[in-house]
């Protein structure tokens, strides 16, 4: 009996010790490299370290569109090892919207913030919550970063703290209409004034042939960003900034105007068929093919829509004598896009210096495309494009300007609902009153005013 | 030396190890889940406890019901219709010179081993409905009427992104039944020849009876492979439009995720693995219980 315990015991013992080797990793920890003295200025250090005495920091950002990726590629990538010879950075690609939004979620769940990141308003409260968001104020006051600025205190949330560093180029974000002007003179269509005017050129470029608007739909990309707030706007500015700051709800009258305004424009067949599927690469490519005469988007795509011939915009059009098109629009802008530093970083002053290295090349690119930026990169500013100048005149001369919604007043659920409930919106299958009625249930139990 | 490897200690020192790991890496990960369930938590705190609540509140909401009629479809339709080509599939494979056997052999691979993404985008560029392949064709044959959005037609986007799945795995689970049949005895064959069986006679009552062993292993394999369903929908259609493609899964990951609801969405996720470990049981219980030997 004792011989048959010693033998059941060693072979016991020997297949624990084969399923653990098998299990265990080849790879042993590394020591981790020792933190460099922090200057805290923007003074780069030591550029004679070996490449193992390099401190590795990993960045998330936006890789959504054409301009993001040029900005990776052209200033970025080249600028980094010259500005930063000490530093080893991983990037990561973020995608954007609600991909990049679950990324972050994720990575603040486990505790695992990259240490440079594109933070966003959709999902800065719980980043907030789990205190794994860094104040940038003092040091980038510290590192007279914040001086470069034209207006500093656009750069505060309302708790007084900065907790993103941006090129300042979206301040200057709005949805507008591009359109071709070329498919227009073809169909007999001219700029509509009021949203009637709209319906009608829409009926008469699709007799002619021509898909009237393209705007992505998929995961109610357009209905959440932007297009909700416009229709509602159009005949109530007032109403959309209270519901804005939450001083009424979904049951305003102008609101239920709004909506019934999306589904009536789905219903005349202004969208092209399968909107609430079409991604933001399809309808860019939609439009920019000529296969739709018009693209309802956000100025970050003027630089290009301006290298294309016969392109021009147009602002949305009046639904009531409350609005006029010159002077009331939605801006983008929010203190809390762009990019953010994990509050949990080993490397806090390399971190806040490549945060403000990325803010720096992103508005060195955005300028270099003839857009408008808050931040000094102290170039002189070379000649606008002509669409981007006619851009800047309306922009400058509204006086009414409306926050984004999506940016100012959702938390995490609402904001996930109003893209679930917008795509079904577009569906033409849904009717406005439904969209009300749970927008209105979300709407109560939405926390991000409390 | 027998005597060591026929008694229950030895039998339980065998097993430990792999037991000790399916605990460690299985089981365990399901406790905190469980946890999680009956409490309020946004991923990253937890605001309380919560008895039942998340799971009454999950019953009650419509996309969670929406969520479970899309996931028993495809795996309706994985059951349905793709096990069923399959079989006609290894049977037309096993039918064909080795020559023509080599080329469908890994003509049924490919799609299997082609990554989701690549499949499903090319698939979103069939159904679109501009100048997509399905309705260009329709308008080619004059069936302008049958044209319609394939992924946001509440009628069609499920059934469309399952065909797309189905296309994809169908000819995998041919190839393993295919492997199954290749193990069958010529001479049963031999001997239903001599004795005048036609080849549908011979599939019914030979093949498909001596592959229940292998057939069963694939009616595992895709009903939890249906039930898993998740990639697909998140590339197709983002469980859209709204949340008319949403999976349980899917739902599952949205709750937790997107709207950062941990407990609800867990509490979903406990839902679930209820469920799969309920049809596996049945799986096991009631099919092809009788061993087969040849």
């Amino acid at each position: 009996m004792k011989s048959n315990t010693r033998l059941f015991l060693t072979a016991f013992l020997a297949c624990t010790m084969m399923t653990a080797a098998a299990c265990s990793s080849t790879n042993a920890p590394s020591p981790s490299p020792s933190p460099s003295p922090s200057t805290g200025t923007t003074e780069q250090t030591n550029s004679g370290n070996t490449k193992e005495e390099k401190i590795k920091l990993r960045v998330m950002t936006l890789t959504t569109d054409e301009n993001r990726n040029n900005i990776m590629d052209q200033f970025i990538k080249p600028n980094l090892a010259e500005a930063f010879p000490n530093l080893e950075v991983e990037f990561e690609p973020g995608g954007g919207g609600e991909d990049m939004a679950n990324k972050i979620k994720t990575y603040n769940a486990s505790g695992d913030m990259p240490d440079v990141f594109w933070n966003d308003a959709g999902f800065f409260t719980s980043l907030n919550q789990a205190g794994n968001i860094m104040d940038l104020k003092p040091h980038i006051t510290e590192s007279g970063f914040l001086n470069k600025y034209k207006v500093p205190e656009a750069l505060e949330h309302f708790d007084g703290k900065i907790y993103s560093i941006a090129s300042g180029a979206d301040t200057y974000f709005t949805p507008v209409i591009f359109y071709h002007k070329d498919l227009f003179e073809q169909a007999g269509a001219e700029v509509p004034q009021t949203f009637d005017e709209l319906i009608e050129v829409s009926k008469k470029l699709k007799d002619n042939g021509i898909v009237p608007v393209a705007t992505p739909g998929k995961d109610g990309w357009a209905p959440k960003l932007f297009m909700l707030q416009q229709m509602v706007q159009i005949e109530d500015p007032e109403a959309m900034s209270k519901l804005v700051t939450n001083e009424t709800d979904f049951n305003d009258p102008a609101v239920v105007a709004g909506v019934e305004r999306m589904e009536r424009l789905v219903k005349e067949g202004v969208f092209a068929d399968g909107i609430a599927n079409l991604d933001y690469g399809p309808a860019m490519e939609m439009f920019t093919s000529k296969r739709s005469a018009m693209l309802w988007m956000f100025t970050w795509e003027l630089p290009n829509m301006a290298k294309i011939e016969g392109v021009d915009f147009f602002p949305f059009p009046s639904a009531g004598p409350a609005y006029d098109q010159n002077k009331v629009v939605q801006f983008w802008g929010s203190p809390l896009n762009g990019y953010a530093v994990s509050a949990k970083t080993a490397h806090p002053d390399e971190a806040v210096q490549l945060a403000e290295f990325l803010a720096m090349q992103d508005a060195l690119y955005f300028e270099s495309v003839g857009s408008a930026i808050a931040l000094e990169t102290g170039n002189t500013a070379s000649d606008l494009d002509p669409l981007m100048e006619k851009f800047l005149t309306w922009y400058n001369g509204a006086e009414v300007m409306i926050p984004s919604m999506a940016l100012n007043s959702l938390d995490a659920r609402m904001s996930s609902e109003m893209s679930t409930q917008g795509a079904r919106l577009l569906t033409g299958e849904y009717p406005a009153a439904d969209f009300i009625k749970v927008m209105n249930q979300e709407w109560e139990a939405n926390t991000w005013f409390d | 030396m027998n005597k060591y490897f026929s008694t229950r200690l030895s039998i339980t020192v065998f097993a430990a190890p792999a037991l000790i790991l399916f605990t460690l890496f299985c089981v365990y990960p399901l406790l905190p889940q469980l946890w999680m369930s009956f409490h309020n938590h946004n991923g990253f705190q937890n605001l309380g406890f919560v008895g039942l609540n998340n799971y009454w509140s999950v019953m009650q909401q419509s996309s969670f019901w929406v969520a479970h009629k899309n996931t028993y479809l495809i795996v309706g339709m994985s059951l349905l219709i793709g096990l069923p080509l399959s079989m006609i599939l290894a049977l037309f494979i096993d039918s064909q010179t080795p020559r023509l056997r080599r080329f469908f052999k890994t003509a049924a691979m490919f799609p299997a081993i082609l990554s989701v993404i690549v499949i499903s985008q090319i698939w979103v560029a069939f159904y679109e409905p501009n100048w997509g392949l399905f309705n260009t064709i329709l308008r080619a044959v004059g069936l302008d009427n049958l044209t319609r959005s394939w992924l946001t037609n509440s009628n069609t986007v499920m059934v469309s992104i399952g065909l797309t799945f189905l296309w994809q795995y169908i000819g995998l689970n041919a190839i393993l039944l295919y492997t199954g049949i290749k193990t069958i005895p010529k001479n049963y064959y031999e001997a239903a020849l001599i004795d005048g069986a036609t080849p549908f006679q011979v599939s019914t009552r030979i093949t498909i009876p001596l592959l229940q062993d292998v057939i069963k292993y694939v009616l595992i394999l895709s009903t939890l492979g249906s039930m898993a369903f998740y990639a697909h929908v998140r590339v197709m259609t983002a469980g859209g439009p709204g949340d008319l493609s949403r999976t349980v899964i899917y739902q599952m990951y949205y709750t937790a995720f997107d709207t950062s609801q941990f407990g609800k969405g867990t509490a979903i996720a406990v839902i679930f693995v209820v469920q799969c470990l309920l049809i596996s049981f049945l799986i096991q219980r009631f099919v092809a219980r009788e061993k087969v030997e040849f």
